[in-house]
């Protein structure tokens, strides 16, 4: 009798259980390639000077750049908050800000100070916060860490708006210079001139060279410049020509492209000068080097099926493997920091587009439409790419494209040729 | 009131335990930059032996320049008699130093236009070479698109897709 | 941190007392409903009709005698007497005869009776047995006629309760696609790599579509801004779109939601 109760109330238990707890079941499979709604309210300021230094458009600015952010119009909010305390959110929500960044700064005449919040606008709390010092010329720099701490907290990767970038500007047919700036193009400055052509620039991952090609010696050679003092040494001047520098991701290597009276061929040459040794060896073009993260494929550019596609060389067992199938025309390769992206360049329908191909599933996906984009390059985080295009089909521009394809911002450096961008490393 | 007394607390203790990260000095505005070698020639050369009134005179001497299709470097056969003039002139003047210089019209990278102009360069070398001319004489560069038309179109773009020949006395 | 804290300390009290209340209630079911165990029982009736066992007495008059008149009438009674008694004899012998006949015909009738009630009796249990049959039968169509009505109840709960409400199955799955299209608009994959990663969340839902607390995270995708996406994406698609009818919404109430941000979904 004691059994036959205790199994049936086992039983009706169970019974229970699985009446009530059968909650229906949804699906949700993949997702949209979506923007996070962000508001950047303006700082408040406490100044004894009527200062115009907007540090929340800097900050607006740089995640609207990345393509990951839809940041919303703050110009129309009265009495912004200066801190995290009484913020009505419902004021905010009805905005639509998923989240937003308020702060304030307290200036005098040689010192700011930025405070700043970051809060989570459905669960009505505080995510970060902040403070920071510095000189009032420094307002930029201050807005682009507040930028990377707001990027790094809600997408996971690092922020890349502290970072440099260098470029070539061709003045006219006899002056040609060679300039760093921020990432966003600001600050501005020469680090070397030339009355002949600099193409090429690239810097070392560990941030302290830049190496070049420059056509003072009336045919290509590569140097390597400093950056904290501008010395510079001539790494490559073989007989022939001396071309595209690619550093090793440990900086301790270049793979660069010598003729030697025959083809552009690829070899591998200590950052020092010494130790050369061919890795390529074919009657085709191979040229373009590009290290993969690991250190151990090198991909490059080849005719060798007709038009130029992108292959991968396998340094320890010298094995060439073809990446590039879709269309007659891919070039310019390069690979994003974690080797999952390949960058590159190809000709569709006529025109020259900004492309990515997943390594893993092989899939292409079109950045930009052309007709005359060139030298695409990843910024260190893989999440945009600056490259170059033709204004009005005439003048060479530089801009950044979002990885997602979603946004192109061009890059304000002036009116001259701009070309052959390179992007410098993450240094926090 | 009790949640916002809470959230007041917790984010003044957030607050007092937040250091304020002081901003390095930024780089000086004008770092030192190189200075680079003049470009002017190393010194004289001897030019006697070397016929250059010949060099100026001749018709097919004169003809400097080999142009190619899109994308190509097939030495085409119009050209063929000029370069045996060159190749000639090469065996009549061991002396004698020649450089072609390669160059691609400005659509596609600047490197890979660099290898283009390179193999145009080495087409001719190589169409030299039949003709019994010594590579010891000769050496190729190219320019790639560094000296083409930017703003070409159509059947112009095809005056940047050359090899010129260049000797080292001129 | 310290006010999410509180809610969850509500929910675990919440959570023991449901259960408890569930288990008090079982046990009341269990010992005070008079669960019936065995199968109804049915009374055999015997059908019969009252027969009659006696055969009726019929009554005979008494024979009055006449008091004797004298002599004459004495010798003519006696004459009388002969004669009637000669008459009385024919008479008696007339009544013998129609007794005879009468108990002739009693016994005949007696016969017929007899006859007639074994064919009664043949003909009642020709009836019982028809009766009986007819009553297998009932028992057999009542038998059947109570499985399909469980039968029937048991489809009610599932669904044809629907169809008391003037609803069908088809209008959960409706439901259930609106829900799954919301959300998905606003799952921002991009925060979630470019691997395989899948995530389950549990919501609680109000008849407005807004989210009761917070969406309760079943299994992570080891990456936490993804986590923190899909969990934005679910807030941000409230209010969710909820039936109006009751029992309906009582259905999607509460949800699992299962997400794999990165799945091929054309």
């Amino acid at each position: 009798m004691n059994k036959k109760i205790t199994s049936l109330l086992f039983l009706s238990l169970l019974i229970f259980c699985s009446a009530s707890y059968s909650l229906e079941v949804i699906e949700i499979l993949g997702g949209r390639a979506n923007q996070i709604a962000i508001a950047v309210s303006p700082f408040k300021e406490f100044s004894s000077q009527t200062d115009t230094s907007k540090v929340h458009r800097v900050i607006e600015s740089d995640l609207d750049r990345s393509g990951l952010f839809n940041t919303l119009d703050t110009d129309g909010v009265s009495n912004p908050p200066s801190n995290d305390l009484n913020i009505n959110f419902t004021r905010w929500s009805a905005l639509d800000a998923q989240f937003i960044v308020v702060g304030k700064i307290d200036q005098t005449v040689d010192r700011i100070r930025v405070s700043w919040s970051l809060l989570d606008v459905y669960k009505e709390k505080t995510v970060l916060s902040m403070e920071y010092a510095g000189k009032p010329s420094q307002f930029r720099a201050i807005g682009h860490k507040i930028a990377d701490q707001v990027y790094e907290r809600l997408t996971g990767s690092k922020g890349v708006f502290h970072t440099k970038i260098a470029f070539v500007k061709k003045i006219n047919d006899d002056k040609y210079v060679l300039n760093i700036s921020d990432y966003d193009g600001f600050n501005v400055r020469t680090i070397m001139n030339s009355g002949q052509p600099i193409i090429s620039p690239r810097w070392s991952p560990d941030g302290k060279q830049i190496a070049y090609v420059s056509f003072e010696k009336k045919k290509p050679v590569i140097y390597l410049q400093e950056l904290a003092t501008g010395q510079r040494t001539l790494l490559a001047n073989f007989k022939g020509n001396n071309s595209a520098p690619a550093w090793s991701p440990d900086s301790k290597k270049l793979a660069i492209v010598l003729t030697y009276n025959a083809n552009s061929q690829i070899y591998i040459i200590d950052s020092d000068g010494g130790d050369i040794k061919q890795v390529m060896r074919s009657r085709a073009i191979n040229t373009e080097p590009a290290w993969a993260p690991n250190g151990k494929e090198i991909y490059f550019t080849s005719n060798k099926s007709g038009g130029p596609q992108i292959y991968k060389l396998n340094l320890e067992d010298d094995e060439v493997t073809r990446i590039t199938y879709e269309g007659k025309y891919n070039l310019y390769p390069s690979l994003s920091y974690d080797g999952k992206l390949l960058l590159f360049l190809m000709q569709d329908g006529g025109k020259f587009k900004v492309a990515v191909q997943n390594l893993l599933s092989n899939q292409v996906l079109k950045l930009t439409n052309g007709p005359y984009d060139e030298a695409p390059i990843f910024s260190p985080n893989g999440h945009m790419i600056l490259f170059s295009y033709k204004d009005y089909g005439k003048t060479s521009k530089i801009g950044t494209v979002s990885v997602n394809g979603l946004k192109i911002t061009p890059l304000a450096v002036g009116n001259e040729q701009i070309q052959e961008p390179t992007w410098g490393p993450i240094t926090n | 009131m009790k949640k916002s007394l809470l959230l007041t607390v917790v984010v003044a203790t957030l607050m007092a335990g937040c250091s304020t990260t002081e901003l390095a000095d930024s780089q000086p505005l004008n770092p030192p930059f190189p200075e680079l070698a003049s470009s002017s020639a190393d010194g004289s050369v001897d030019t006697s032996g070397l016929g250059l009134d010949e060099l100026r005179g001749d018709a097919k001497l004169s003809n400097r320049s080999v142009y190619f299709d899109f994308n190509q470097y097939v030495v085409k056969d119009d050209f063929m008699d000029s370069i045996e003039a060159h190749a000639a002139y090469l065996k009549n003047h061991p002396g004698a130093k020649m450089v072609i210089n390669g160059n691609a019209d400005y659509r596609g990278s600047h490197e890979f236009n660099l290898s283009l102009g390179q193999k145009r360069s080495v087409a001719v070398k190589e169409a030299l070479n039949t003709y019994g001319a010594d590579d010891s004489q000769i050496e190729t560069v190219s320019f790639g698109e560094e000296y083409a038309n930017q703003e070409c179109t159509g059947a112009k773009c095809g005056e940047d897709r050359r090899a010129d020949i260049a000797y080292e006395v001129e | 941190m310290k006010i999410i804290k509180f809610e969850n300390n509500y929910e675990l009290q919440a959570n023991l007392f449901s259960f408890v209340i569930h288990l008090t209630l079982l046990i009341f079911i269990m010992f005070t409903v008079d669960w019936k165990t065995k199968a109804p029982h049915f009374s055999e009736v015997d059908l019969w009709d009252a027969v009659p066992t006696q055969v009726k007495k019929v009554k005979q008059e008494p024979v009055k005698k006449k008091s004797i008149v004298k002599k004459k009438k004495v010798a003519e009674i006696k004459k009388q007497k002969v004669i009637l008694q000669k008459e009385a004899e024919i008479k008696l012998k007339k009544k013998k005869a129609a007794k005879k006949k009468v108990l002739a015909l009693k016994k005949k009738k007696e016969i017929e009776r007899m006859q007639r009630k074994i064919l009664n009796q043949e003909k009642i249990s020709k009836l019982q047995e028809r009766l009986l049959e007819d009553e297998k039968l009932e028992n057999l169509q009542e038998q059947l006629r109570e499985q399909d009505l469980r039968k029937k109840e048991r489809l009610a709960l599932e669904g044809e309760r629907d169809m008391e409400a003037g609803v069908n199955s088809g209008e959960l799955e409706r439901f259930k696609m609106l829900i799954q299209q919301k959300i998905h608009q606003n799952v921002n994959k991009q925060l979630c790599g470019l691997d395989d990663v899948s995530l389950i969340f549990e919501i609680s839902l109000m008849p407005t579509g807004d989210i009761l607390g917070t969406p309760k995270m079943l299994k992570s995708s080891k990456i936490g801004t993804c986590d923190e996406a899909v969990e934005r994406a679910i807030l941000q698609s409230q209010p969710l779109p909820m039936p109006k009818d009751k029992k309906l919404f009582r259905k999607l109430k509460g949800l699992k939601l299962k997400f794999s941000p990165n799945a091929i979904n054309e």
